[in-house]
């Protein structure tokens, strides 16, 4: 019997496994059910709205009910249901969408929804601010993670069906707040904070550096400033406030700065540096965001002191540029991690998935992000007094040169130093030219309508 | 024999009533076009329920739990194939459920005595011979299929149930030892190899890699069966050097597999939604649909997927019926094996036997449920009684009466059972 008892339990064991193996399997169908469903070829959806519930997307959309191009600020950023485009809050989150649950199946009349932190009418006004002009804008409340404005022109108008697709212009599928961007001279904020962390406050500000215009580097090769006639001698506040390239580049090359500092603070703000490990993307809500990439050689090589400047072969997200300035705002050197869905609503109309302030791992320390903040705040008020009427305003500007120097992209970053009115902010302006709307103008707009928006609230 | 806790009649009722609320769910929640269509399902259910139980009288048993949980299933079957896509009877698979049934009887009478059929083991070695001839020489282009007129059968799964018997074994053929290089083996046990590696190299040749788990499992199974009898000598170098063997074997499998095997084995269902991962992305699309409750049979749209009565039928039976009900059939299934440790085999042969049907229908269900659903790479295997397929429908029914029979044993030295055991159940 012992004999026949060992094979009942081989039996037994094999049993067991199965059921094992078979609950885990129910488990898994169960809570993926939301993305299955989200993949079928027909599927009822509800609809996104924005903090004050203006329709965003709507499935049974059309130009009669909404007017021709109500959709058109958000066309690559909130998208649609025909899976044109894939890094969309609705192609991401159709699960959420689907008026659909495991228990009681497909529901037309489902109440399925998902509530965004955009504000729908600002957004749009932003996006006329850039007038011709095309490029990208995202501000966020830096104290919670509140995405209030997002918008990246050209855009799409999902409306037309993509009729239009021979004739939409070069990225207008793309929300180009999270793809990489030449970063400019905003780039120097980072190269401020790695030299701060590197060697101190005091340390950094007692260096001093001329510029006479051009600056010939230890490997021979020269590196201009947008002014000609230089800067003369500037410490690290007045370098940032005049972004001096020679100073930057000097700085670089100090002895008492090493490459390998620059390095650990540039990987401990998100960028992978000269290609070693694999690139960060940051996740709002589903949709994948880049956040940067640079390469470090040497000091004196021209090219890296070009990407400590934000040229060369440095890549930034708009989104990674404007996560910083909370980071810095917040004197944590913790960036405030951001989001577009405020909660959603369920078929049956339960509230689901509260949005959570988060934050990321430290950056760098607080201290380097107060004495960040005076370096920003110092340029905000002696350069950008128009921007500070809801508050101090930390800002850098930057000009990022595309496809060796034909155009320019102006930029513009910051935040809004007032703890009732929160809000960092990344503008990008392609292929500026004097005398076109300027990224200031734009800042303006956004924070007038915004502010307008929050307190009528 | 064995304690009855149920009474016959109670049983019956509870038959009926599980096959009656069904089609009373078709009637209700189905996609009903025809009347006469639904009739003649209810009709067909409601004989083979009847039709089967009058039959039992005929025949006497020491317990008839299998039987009727052979026939609740095959009948939940027979409604399921009858109802995907559209409401009405499936004739092929009502044939196939009778062939089934015959095949039980047929499974049980040549198994109950293991004296006896353990001693046809040289006619079930010429039995897997005649069906590898058959397989080579006799099949279609793929090496599956003998086909006459309009009907088809599948020899490689004959080969499940005659394998099961040649893994079979008893305490007298395992002590059976001959020493060769510093191994004590049996006789038994050498063959058994040499046949398990003709059937694997068949199978590879036949480009037919669904199968090969299942026969696998069952070798292990067997394997198991003879290191670890009471009174066998087990040698840790002997389990480690064929832990070690195994492990090579698997990893030589895994690089050598023909390139559509590396193809299943690596594919991003999602990635290749429209190509290597088309079904088991709509079976799970399917599955979601369905949810607990499913949305009623004849309405699901997975009766328009190729293959949806047999390698995706667990999901096409969870889209019409809900999770819910696809795991009460599974459950069936599972408790039917179950039975096996309620009421024990009486002999080792049979202990072993019923080890490797175990074995067959845990891997064959494995292969098709957990393939279909993208946990494991999808074989295309059928699931045992559910899926249409005649081959597979005989050969389950065939395996079923193997269980039986090592819960209803004769024994040539007894009497055989007296007429009040019919009652008996558990």
């Amino acid at each position: 019997m012992k004999s026949i008892q060992r094979v009942q339990h081989l039996i037994s064991a094999m049993l067991l496994i199965f059921l094992g193996v078979f609950a885990f399997l129910v488990y898994k169908l169960q809570t993926e059910a939301g993305f299955y469903i989200s993949n079928a070829s027909k599927i009822s959806l509800g609809c996104v709205y924005d903090r004050n519930g203006d329709v965003l997307f709507d499935p049974d959309a059309d130009a009669q009910i909404y007017g021709n191009d109500y959709f058109i600020d958000i066309g690559n950023l909130i998208g649609d249901a025909s899976r044109q485009m894939s890094n969309t809050l609705v192609a991401q989150n159709m699960g959420d969408l689907a008026k659909f649950s495991f228990m009681l199946g497909e529901q037309e009349n489902g109440q399925s929804a998902i509530y965004c932190t955009l504000d729908h009418k600002v957004n749009r006004k932003v996006y006329d601010a850039f007038g011709n002009k095309n490029g990208c804008a995202v501000a966020y409340n830096y104290l919670t993670g509140e995405i209030y404005i997002c918008l990246s022109k050209p855009s799409v108008n999902i409306l037309n069906h993509y009729d239009d697709l021979d004739t939409l212009e070069n990225g207008s599928l793309l929300c180009k707040v999270f793809l990489p961007a030449v970063p400019g001279s905003t780039q120097k904020i980072a190269t401020s904070i790695a030299a701060l962390e590197s060697m101190g406050y005091d340390q950094v500000m007692q260096k001093q550096f001329s510029c006479s215009g051009i600056y010939t580097n230890q490997d021979g090769k020269d590196i201009k400033c947008h002014k000609s006639s230089g800067h003369g001698m500037q410490n690290l506040t007045q370098a940032f406030a005049n972004s001096c390239n020679p100073f930057f580049a000097q700085l670089v090359e100090d002895p008492e700065f090493p490459l390998e500092d620059i390095q650990r603070t540039y990987e401990k703000m998100g960028f992978l540096v000269n290609n070693e490990g694999t690139q960060k993307y940051l996740d709002i809500n589903g949709i994948s965001a880049f956040t940067a990439s640079t390469y470090l050689k040497s000091k004196t090589d021209f090219n890296t002191q070009w990407g400590c400047m934000g040229q060369g072969e440095t890549l930034v997200s708009p989104l990674q540029i404007m996560l910083w300035q909370s980071a810095i705002a917040n004197m944590t050197g913790k960036t405030t991690y951001p989001y577009l869905i405020d909660h959603t609503i369920k078929v049956n109309g339960a509230v689901a998935n509260p949005a959570e302030t988060k934050y990321s791992s430290q950056q760098f320390t607080p201290e380097t992000a107060q004495y960040m903040k005076e370096i920003m705040l110092d340029n905000g008020r002696n350069h950008y007094q128009t921007l500070c009427q809801f508050g101090d305003v930390g800002v850098k500007s930057g000009t990022a040169q595309i496809g060796n120097a034909k155009t320019e992209n102006s930029l513009l970053t910051g935040f809004v130093d007032n703890p009732e009115f929160p809000i960092a902010f990344c503008i990008e302006i392609e292929n500026r030219i004097s005398g076109d709307v300027s990224t200031t103008d734009i800042t303006g707009t956004l924070l007038r309508t915004l502010h307008e928006a929050l307190y009528q609230e | 024999m064995y304690q009855n806790k149920l009474s016959y009649s109670r049983v019956v009722l509870m038959l009926f009533l599980t096959h009656i609320s069904m089609l009373v769910i078709v009637f209700i929640r189905g996609s009903i076009t025809s009347a006469g269509a639904f009739l003649k399902l209810a009709g067909a259910v409601i004989g083979l329920d009847v039709g089967y139980l009058l039959l039992t009288l005929a025949y006497e048993q020491m317990t008839y739990t299998l039987d009727f949980m052979l026939l609740a299933l095959l009948n939940i079957s027979l409604i399921f194939q009858s109802c995907f896509g559209s409401i009405g009877l499936s004739v092929k698979h009502l044939i196939s459920c009778v062939m089934c049934l015959a095949a039980c009887e047929a499974g049980f009478l040549l198994t109950r005595n293991h004296e006896w059929i353990r001693k046809q083991k040289g006619w079930i070695y010429a039995l897997i011979v005649l069906l590898f001839i058959l397989i080579i020489f006799f099949t279609d282009n793929q090496k599956k299929w003998i086909t006459f007129g309009s009907f088809s059968i599948q020899p490689s799964e004959f080969i499940k149930p005659c394998y099961i018997l040649v893994c079979a074994a008893s305490i007298v053929e395992l002590h059976e030892k001959i020493k060769i290089l510093f191994f004590w083996v049996s006789k038994d046990t050498l063959i058994l190899s040499g046949v398990t590696i003709m059937i694997f190299a068949l199978q590879w040749w036949c480009h037919d890699l669904g199968s090969l788990p299942t026969f696998a499992a069952i070798f292990v199974c067997a394997l198991f069966c003879r290191l670890c009898y009471p009174k066998a000598k087990i040698s840790k170098r002997l389990i480690a050097i064929m832990c070690i063997a195994g492990i090579g074997i698997l990893s030589a499998a895994w690089s050598f597999a023909p390139e559509y095997v590396q193809k299943r084995l690596h594919v991003d269902i999602w990635a290749d939604r429209y190509g290597d991962g088309y079904q088991q992305c709509e079976a799970l699309i399917g599955i979601a649909k369905g949810g607990w409750l499913g949305v009623g049979a004849g309405n699901g749209a997975l009766c328009h997927i190729f293959a949806h009565e047999s390698d995706i039928v667990f999901a096409t039976i969870c889209e019409e019926w809900g999770l819910l009900f696809a795991l009460l059939t599974v459950m069936l299934i599972l408790i039917m094996l179950m039975t096996v440790l309620m009421n024990p085999p009486k002999s080792y042969y049979h202990a072993t036997m019923t080890a490797g049907v175990t074995a067959a229908f845990l891997a064959q269900m494995g292969l098709n449920i957990f393939g279909s659903c993208a946990l494991i790479p999808f074989t295309g295997v059928t699931l045992p009684f559910l899926s249409q397929g005649g081959s597979s429908m005989i050969t389950c029914g065939f395996l079923v009466g193997m269980l039986k029979a090592g819960q209803s044993p004769l024994f040539r030295h007894k009497a055989p059972p007296k007429k009040t055991a019919k009652k008996v159940t558990t």
